[in-house]
C-alpha cells in the first residue's frame, strides 16, 4: 500500500464537515471514480435482473447478485459518507478522534464491499462456466453459455473500490491502476461482444464494430500502461476512448432498433408521454423484447469503460508534473 | 518513444481483431450461414436452456442425423403454413408440430405417407370421416375406396371415450388430421428429436401398434425365420444406412420396413406402406386390393433380393390357399349370423349379444392371424392362433345359433317393424371394426 501524499490535501485544518476534500473541489478523479463505482454497483443489479430473467432464474443463486447490488451500493454510499471521500484521516484535526474513527469505519466498510464484489465476480465466473463450458469445453458452449466474462464486472468495480481506499489518488500510480482496470474491462468487453455477436453469427456486418472498438481500446490502454508519462500516447488513447464511447451509444441505438421497429418505438414514446407508464411496465411483449432481444444496456458498457479509462487518464495527467496539467 | 507505444497499440488491437475473425471463421458453416438471425441463434441458444430443462431432448437431438447435418431446432420448430405461432423466449415457434413441418424438407416422403393407409384411413377407422375436410376425404378415397368415407368404429363407441383416447387413437392418430390442414405426424415412427431412420427400421417400432390378437404382426415376425435371424444378427446390421443406398450387407435379414418400404439394392423407397401389398388381409372377407397385382409384383421383387423365384411363388401359393380357406370358414360363420339377423333373432344394436362377440373374435382374431401368419412365415400363428381358433369358434357359434333358434322357435310377431335392422354387420364388412 502506498501512503498518500499530503500535496492533494492542502487545507488540513479546514473543518471536514463544511469543506470538500481533495483540494477544495468535488470535481476530482477520485470523487468521480467513487460515484462511478456506486452507480455501476447499483446498475449491475438492474442489468442482471434482465439477464437472468432470460433464464427465468432457473438457479436460485441467480438472485444473489441482485440482492448484493442493492445492499452493496447502499453500504458503499454509507462508506463514502463516513469517509467524506477523503483518502486519509490526516485531513481531520488531530484531536477529532470521533471523525477519525468514523473515517476508519467508513474505509473498512468500503474495503469490505470492494472485496465482496471481487469474490462475487469470481464465483459468478465459475458459475457461468459451469453452465456448459466445463462439461463440453467447446467454443460453441462458450458462445452460447451464460456470458462467462460478465460477472467479472463485479470484480472490476470491487477492485476499483479497493483501489480508491488503498492507493493515494494524488499519485500517478492511482491513475495507472484505473487505466489498468479499464484495460481489463475493455478486454472483457472484447470477449463479451465477440461471443454475444457470435450467437448471431455476426449476421450484420455492424456487429463487428464493437469488436474492433474493444480491441483498439484495450490495446491503447495497454500503451498507456507501458508509457504513462507520454503525452502523445495519452492523447491517442483519449481519442480512442472517445471513439469507444460513441460506439457504445451507437450500439445501444442499434440494439434498440434490433428489438423494436421505429413505429413501435414511436408508439412506446407516445404511451410514455401520455402517462401510460404502468401499461408499459406490465406489457408482456415489451418485457419479452427487452429480455430475449439484443441486450439493451450491454453496448453502454463501452461508454462506461471509456469514462473509467478517461478517469484514469485524468488521474495520470493531474498528478504528472504537479497539478499544472489540469 | 511515444511512437513505439502507439505502434504496439495498433499492432495488438489488430492482432486481437484478426484472432477474432479466425475463431469465427473456424465455426461450422451451419452455425453462421443461415438465412435469418433466429436460425443462427437456434443453432446453440435453444440447447443452452433445454440442456438444463429437458436434457434428454437435447441429447436425443445430438444423436440424430439432423444434428450431424446442421439442422437447427428452429428448422423443425418454426411454423409451417397454417400453424399457430407461439412466442417462446425470443423465438417464434409453432404451437404444435405436425407432418407439415417435416414436409418442408421431406415433401416426397410426406406425399407417399399421405397416400398410405397410415394416413387418413387409420384415423377414420376409429373416428369416421367427420374430422376430415372434403378434399382430404376425396384424396384418400382415390387410393382406399370406403376407407375414410365410412362409419366410426362401433366397438370403440360401445367401449367408451377412455378406450378410444388411451387405446384406439394412441395408434390410430398416426393419421390424425391436424389443424394446419396436414395429416398425421412422422414422429410416430421416427420419434421426435432423434428423428431416427434406425428406429423406423426396428420391428419393435412397428410392433408398438401391430401387435396383439387382432393384428399380431410383431409376434408373427419374431416367430418367423426373419425375426429369429434379425435377433441373432442385430449387432452386425447397419440400421442407420441411408434409405436410398441400403444394401443387403447393411440389412442381411429384413425387418418390417425392409419388405414394405425400403429401397434395398436399388428398389424405390416408399412411405406408402400399401404399395407392396396385394390383399386386404385385415378384412373380414379378404379380397384382392385394387392395386393388388402391382403390389404383389413389387413385394416379390423385394423378396427376390434374398429368395429364388420358385421359393417366392410357392410361398405365395401356399399363403393364398390359407387365405381362401379362411375366407370359406368366415363366410360360413357370417352366413349363420346374417341369417339370425334376417330372422330377427338378433337385435340391430351391435355388440350387445354374446354371439356377436364370438363371431368378431372368429374373424377379427383367428381369421386375421391365420392370414397374416401365412403371408409372414409364422407357422404357429397360421395353425394354433389362426385356423384352430377359427374352426373351434365356428363350432361354438353354430351351437349358440342353434340355442338362439331353439329359444325363439317361432319369430316374434310383437316386435316393432322399425326394430328390423336395415343392414347387418355381415352384409357391411368392416362396419364394426377399425379397419
Amino acid at each position: 500500500m502506498i501512503s498518500p501524499k499530503p500535496a492533494l490535501l492542502p487545507n488540513r485544518t479546514a473543518s471536514p464537515e463544511t469543506k470538500p476534500a481533495l483540494g477544495g473541489s468535488w470535481i476530482h478523479p477520485l470523487v468521480c471514480a467513487e460515484l462511478f463505482a456506486v452507480a455501476n454497483l447499483a446498475f449491475l443489479g438492474v442489468d442482471i435482473l434482465l439477464a437472468h430473467s432470460m433464464n427465468a432464474f432457473h438457479n436460485p443463486a441467480e438472485w444473489y447478485p441482485i440482492y448484493f447490488s442493492a445492499v452493496a451500493s447502499l453500504l458503499l454510499l454509507i462508506s463514502q459518507i463516513l469517509t467524506r471521500l477523503r483518502p486519509d484521516p490526516g485531513s481531520w484535526p488531530q484531536g477529532n478522534l470521533a471523525a477519525r474513527r468514523r473515517w476508519q469505519w467508513g474505509r473498512a466498510l468500503g474495503l469490505f464491499v470492494g472485496a465482496s464484489a471481487v469474490v462475487l465476480g469470481v464465483v459468478g465466473l465459475i458459475y457461468h462456466l459451469q453452465n456448459q463450458f466445463f462439461e463440453l469445453r467447446t467454443i460453441k458452449s462458450l458462445v452460447y453459455a451464460a456470458p462467462f466474462v460478465a460477472p467479472l464486472a463485479y470484480t472490476g468495480v470491487g477492485l476499483l473500490i479497493v483501489l480508491n481506499r488503498m492507493v493515494a489518488c494524488d499519485q500517478p500510480e492511482w491513475g495507472w491502476w484505473v487505466v489498468t482496470l479499464a484495460m481489463f474491462g475493455f478486454a472483457g468487453n472484447f470477449v463479451l461482444s465477440l461471443t454475444d455477436h457470435a450467437q448471431n453469427g455476426f449476421f450484420h456486418a455492424t456487429e463487428w464494430i464493437s469488436v474492433v472498438a474493444a480491441a483498439y481500446a484495450t490495446a491503447s490502454l495497454v500503451a498507456v500502461m507501458i508509457q504513462p508519462e507520454s503525452r502523445p500516447v495519452l492523447r491517442f488513447t483519449a481519442w480512442i476512448l472517445g471513439g469507444a464511447g460513441v460506439v457504445g451509444m451507437l450500439g445501444a441505438g442499434l440494439h434498440l432498433l434490433g428489438n423494436f421497429e421505429p413505429a413501435e418505438l414511436f408508439a412506446f414514446s407516445q404511451d410514455l408521454l401520455s402517462g401510460k407508464v404502468s401499461q408499459l411496465l406490465t406489457s408482456q411483449e415489451l418485457r419479452d423484447r427487452l429480455i430475449y432481444g439484443a441486450p439493451a444496456f450491454a453496448p453502454l458498457l463501452f461508454t462506461n469503460l471509456s469514462v473509467l479509462g478517461g478517469l484514469g487518464l485524468w488521474g495520470i495527467v493531474r498528478t504528472r508534473a504537479g497539478s499544472s496539467v489540469r | 518513444m511515444a511512437y513505439r507505444s502507439v505502434f504496439l497499440a495498433v499492432l495488438l488491437g489488430t492482432a486481437m481483431i484478426v484472432a477474432a475473425l479466425l475463431i469465427n471463421r473456424a465455426r461450422p458453416s451451419f452455425e453462421v450461414n443461415q438465412p435469418t438471425i433466429s436460425l443462427v441463434r437456434a443453432s446453440g441458444k435453444c440447447a443452452e436452456c433445454h440442456r438444463r430443462e429437458t436434457a434428454a431432448v437435447v441429447h436425443e437431438f445430438e444423436l440424430s442425423r439432423h444434428a450431424l447435418k446442421g439442422v437447427t431446432c428452429l428448422d423443425c420448430h418454426q411454423t409451417a403454413g397454417g400453424q399457430e405461432e407461439l412466442d417462446h423466449r425470443g423465438f417464434k415457434i409453432s404451437k404444435q408440430l405436425t407432418g407439415a413441418n417435416c414436409k418442408q424438407c421431406h415433401p416426397h416422403e410426406y406425399e407417399q405417407f399421405l397416400r398410405s393407409r397410415h394416413a387418413a384411413p387409420a384415423w377414420a377407422a376409429v373416428r369416421g370421416p367427420e374430422d376430415f375436410s372434403a378434399e382430404q376425404i376425396q384424396f384418400s378415397e382415390q387410393f382406399h375406396p370406403g376407407a375414410v368415407n365410412r362409419k366410426a368404429n362401433m366397438l370403440a363407441i360401445c367401449e367408451g371415450a377412455g378406450a378410444i383416447s388411451r387405446g384406439c387413437t394412441a395408434c390410430h392418430d398416426v393419421g390424425k388430421p391436424n389443424q394446419d390442414g396436414s395429416i398425421g405426424s412422422c414422429t410416430k415412427c421416427h420419434a421426435r428429436h432423434v428423428a431416427s431412420v434406425e428406429l423406423a427400421r426396428l420391428p419393435e417400432t412397428c410392433g408398438q401398434c401391430h401387435l396383439g390378437p387382432d393384428h399380431s404382426q410383431i409376434e408373427i415376425y419374431h416367430e418367423s425365420k426373419h425375426g429369429v435371424l434379425f435377433n441373432a444378427q442385430r449387432k452386425i446390421m447397419n440400421l442407420e444406412a441411408r434409405p436410398k443406398e441400403l444394401k443387403v450387407t447393411d440389412m442381411p435379414v429384413p425387418t418390417c420396413a425392409t419388405c414394405h418400404m425400403s429401397g434395398i439394392e436399388g428398389l424405390k423407397v416408399t412411405h406408402d406402406t400399401t404399395e407392396r401389398l396385394s390383399y386386404f388381409l385385415f378384412a373380414e372377407h379378404t379380397e384382392l386390393r385394387p392395386t393388388g397385382q402391382q403390389g404383389q409384383l413389387a413385394m416379390k421383387e423385394t423378396c427376390a433380393k434374398c429368395h429364388t423365384t420358385p421359393t417366392i411363388e410357392r410361398f405365395y401359393t401356399e399363403a393364398i390357399t390359407v387365405l381362401n380357406e379362411t375366407n370359406d370358414h368366415i363366410k360360413e360363420a357370417s352366413t349363420i349370423v346374417e341369417k339370425l339377423r334376417v330372422d330377427k333373432l338378433l337385435t340391430p344394436v351391435p355388440f350387445d349379444e354374446p354371439i356377436e362377440f364370438l363371431y368378431y373374435d372368429l374373424w377379427h382374431y383367428g381369421g386375421r392371424t391365420a392370414k397374416h401368419g401365412a403371408f409372414m412365415g409364422g407357422a404357429d400363428f397360421v395353425q394354433w392362433h389362426g385356423y384352430y381358433e377359427v374352426v373351434s369358434k365356428l363350432v361354438e357359434l353354430k351351437r349358440m345359433a342353434e340355442e338362439l333358434r331353439s329359444a325363439h322357435q317361432t319369430p316374434r310377431q310383437d316386435r316393432p317393424a322399425d326394430d328390423k335392422p336395415e343392414t347387418s354387420a355381415v352384409t357391411q364388412p368392416n362396419s364394426f371394426t377399425g379397419n
